[in-house]
């Protein structure tokens, strides 16, 4: 834990004690969105009508960043229609319409089960990476590219980079297996932690593997029990990090890359690739090696209810559930519903239809009443100066919110817009209450969009 | 229409609890030590003094926000501190109408002409002060001897440690350190008592609503500047060192005495007329400090602490250029 980290950023209230997720029953009817990740969307591979056993391909693509879809309830096709993922944005799905039997389809067993890290050491990664597309494994996190992308070298040299001079293709050196969770009431990560403990040995093995990490870090909460890691990553000389989960945004991939190895990670466009690391949340992991111990696809998503939900609770649901019968499931929402968030407070997305379904790429959501939906105002700055205090990237928020809100976007662009991460902690600490976020994410897409012209 | 529709907005989703009314409220309750203090100490016509400039301030925005047809902004506290701020700096003995013109002149030549809250380019309380002490120059001169609270109606005139020092640098090791921080001089009603002042100005630091660089700068420079002015001194000099016992009661003497405390804690870091970068904040404040003790060693004034913020509040756009590195910017050629 750095020092900066004390100055900049927010501090967020402690995080309740996450209880180890509650399977859910599997749903009436499940939709499966053809596209859970950023990238192409699947082609169907089912027809209306078709009898479809678990673990079945109902759509996949030949496009390079696309993962498969598989069934996760057997029955029968009822139809494809469109449903809105957490973004927004309309995508087909495939309804499915239970039977209950739960048979898995016959060619569902992909491989043979590697059962220890010592198996996976031994199996050639190219073959582990197949085996993770197949799966159609997808990083837990909106707009999250699928698993193999996230985990395949960088194909061509990234060209800000080779133009500024700075090394262009760094050879993958470290894996950060992450059980923070970056956005704290939503704690799909925390509530996993001690269990499954072989699962989690043979993933890490396996992203290590594929990435041809020599370091391993596991980033763990503070204050949380992690005598069970301790033990299971002692014998590969695995290194334990301890982060803390309540200043905030440190717990999230750059800065996490930052505190843990001391590399920074080049924005806007960098990844942590770029430097050299790749960082996956603990729950990937877990889904890498359940898929390679058992051989078949994960059907289900640790996913995560936080807010004002009668019993907030971490669950373990079937892959197509709608969000609402989730919630129901945790004791049902406020009488007067504001706010349905995927992902955190901080940085989730405000969904406008319960109905949306759990895909790959959502981790949890985070429940308002209509009572504490939060109200922005069209108030002056002050230039006060505390969101400059809270910026983890340095910035001058005060002075971009008020030059996109003036539209001179080019001039923002200049005094760095394009680096802010959005982490919303100059929003959060503006006594104007002035909807900074949308001001600095306004202006990026300006930006952008003058540039392409 | 459905009531169960579904807010959508973007993040976050949650908010801190400071609003501007809170920040300018705390403001308001760090102020009061030394409000208190000043009114312990010079009774009856300060509190009528105050009173009346934070009247006249929030009649002014009144009719200023008649006039331009705006909403008024006195719900949200910041001209109600604004007031309070200029009665600190106003003589215990200043004749009724000063108040009044220097509350009217806060709103309308501070604030109200810039277009209101956050757009004043400069400390509206200073501008006030300064157009009150140019203008009637005996009036904002007028000085009591302290004294507490029901010993007595008869004020006597005085003069404040300031206006001595500039013809006896021997003040400097007669005066009474305790009697300087704790408030017992003559001065202005708010602005007398170091203590006060530190305790308040450390709350409003520890509640992260002013930038510790500002006072911090602000107190190093005038240090900085004190010592050099002080073994500078001609007078000083023709004394000799060894026969100069004061010493480090120049430290004390220069950040008790006058206004630099309250420009440093107050003053300056008042939000809208502050820089923001850290650098450039620090900078500030040492500005503050410079110009403090360069106007008491060498000026015509008596004090510079207002001056010195009013200067600084000019330079800020230059300071607020001073940026910090943006973590992950990609240099060229780095």
């Amino acid at each position: 834990m750095k020092l900066a980290n004390l100055l900049k950023g927010i501090r967020l209230p402690r995080p309740p004690a996450a209880a180890p997720p509650v399977d859910l029953p599997a749903p009436e009817k499940v939709y499966l969105p053809l596209r859970q990740h950023r990238g192409a969307v699947a082609e169907a591979k089912v027809e209306p009508g078709e009898q479809v056993a678990l673990g079945q391909v109902v759509g996949a693509s030949e496009e390079f960043e696309s993962a498969t879809v598989q069934a996760t309830v057997s029955g029968v096709v009822e139809a494809i229609v469109d449903t809105v993922d957490p973004a927004g944005q309309k995508v087909p799905a495939v309804v499915i319409k239970n039977d209950g039997a739960d048979a898995w389809a016959e060619d569902s067993a992909m491989g043979e089960s590697l059962t220890d890290p010592a198996g996976v050491k031994g199996t050639r990664p190219s073959h582990l990476l197949r085996r993770l597309r197949e799966a159609g494994l997808v990083r837990a996190q909106v707009e999250g590219r699928p698993l193999h992308v996230d985990l395949s070298p960088p194909m061509a040299p990234q060209s800000y980079l080779y133009m500024t001079g700075i090394p262009v293709v760094r050879p993958v050196d470290t894996l950060i297996v992450s059980a923070v969770d970056a956005d704290p009431p939503v704690c799909p990560n925390r509530s996993c932690l001690g269990q499954s403990i072989q699962e989690l040995s043979v993933g890490v093995a396996a992203l290590a593997r594929i990435s041809g990490a020599k370091r391993v870090i596991l980033a763990l909460p503070s204050g949380s029990d992690t005598a069970a890691i301790a033990a299971m990553a002692g014998p590969y000389e695995w290194e334990i990090a301890s982060v803390s989960q309540t200043s905030y945004p440190f717990a999230t991939d750059n800065f996490l890359v930052q505190s843990l190895t001391g590399r920074e990670v080049p924005t806007p466009y960098g990844e942590p690739k770029d430097v050299g690391v790749v960082l996956q949340p603990m729950i990937s992991a877990m889904d890498v090696g359940k898929v390679l111990m058992s051989g078949r696809p994960v059907i289900d998503r640790i996913f995560s209810v936080a807010g004002e939900v009668k019993n907030p609770q971490t669950f373990r649901v079937r892959l197509g559930t709608p969000i609402s019968e989730v919630l129901a499931a945790a004791g049902g929402g406020p009488s007067r519903p504001g706010k349905i968030i995927v992902g955190g407070p901080m940085m989730g997305l405000a969904i406008f239809d319960p109905a949306t379904p759990v895909t790959r790429e959502t981790e949890g959501v985070f429940v308002q009443s209509a009572a504490n939906v939060v109200a922005y105002a069209d108030h002056p700055c002050i230039h006060c100066g505390r969101c400059v205090a809270a910026c983890p990237v340095n910035l001058i928020p005060s002075e971009l919110g008020k030059l996109c809100e003036f539209r001179m976007y080019e001039e923002a662009a200049y005094m760095d817009l394009m680096n802010c991460i959005e982490c919303g902690c100059c929003a959060y600490v503006c006594p104007a209450k002035r909807p900074m976020v949308h001001f600095l994410r306004h202006g990026k897409t300006e930006v952008l969009a003058g540039r392409m012209e | 229409m459905n009531e169960n529709l579904l807010t959508v907005s973007t993040s976050p989703h949650i908010l801190g609890r400071m609003s501007v009314r809170s920040m300018y409220l705390e403001y308001i309750i760090a102020l009061a030590p030394a409000l208190l203090v000043g009114l312990y100490y010079f009774g009856f016509p300060a509190l009528i003094t105050v009173l009346l400039t934070v009247a006249s301030a929030a009649v002014s925005d009144f009719v200023a926000s008649k006039i331009q047809k705006k909403p008024t902004t006195l719900g949200s506290l910041h001209i109600v501190c604004m007031g309070l701020m200029l009665g600190m700096i106003l003589p215990p003995g200043a004749p009724w109408w000063l108040p009044v013109i220097g509350g009217a002149l806060t709103v309308f030549l501070g604030i109200s002409i810039f277009g209101g809250i956050g757009a004043y380019p400069m400390n509206p309380v200073l501008v006030a002060w300064v157009a009150l002490y140019i203008s009637w120059p005996e009036s904002m001169n007028a000085y009591f001897e302290p004294q507490a609270l029901g010993s007595g109606d008869d004020w006597t005139e005085a003069e404040t440690l300031l206006m001595q020092l500039k013809g006896d640098i021997s003040t400097l090791e007669m005066v009474e350190m305790g009697k300087l921080w704790l408030g017992q001089v003559p001065g202005y009603i708010g602005s007398t008592s170091t203590w006060a002042l530190l305790v308040g100005g450390v709350y409003l630091i520890i509640r992260r609503i002013i930038p510790w660089q500002i006072p911090v700068g602000a107190l190093l420079g005038a240090v900085a500047m004190a010592l050099i002015a002080t073994y500078t001194d001609p007078r000083i000099l023709e004394l000799g060192y060894e026969e100069f016992a004061a010493n480090m009661n120049v430290v004390w003497f220069h950040l008790g005495a006058g206004g630099l405390m309250i420009a440093a804690f107050f003053l300056g870091p008042e939000p809208v007329s502050s820089p923001v970068t850290p650098w450039g904040t620090f900078l500030f404040g040492v500005g503050i400090g410079l110009m403090t003790i360069i106007v008491r060693t060498w000026g015509g004034l008596v004090d510079g602490a207002f001056y010195g913020v009013l200067l600084m509040n000019a330079a800020n756009p230059l300071l607020d250029r001073i940026r910090p590195r943006v973590i992950g910017k990609v240099v060229s050629g780095a």
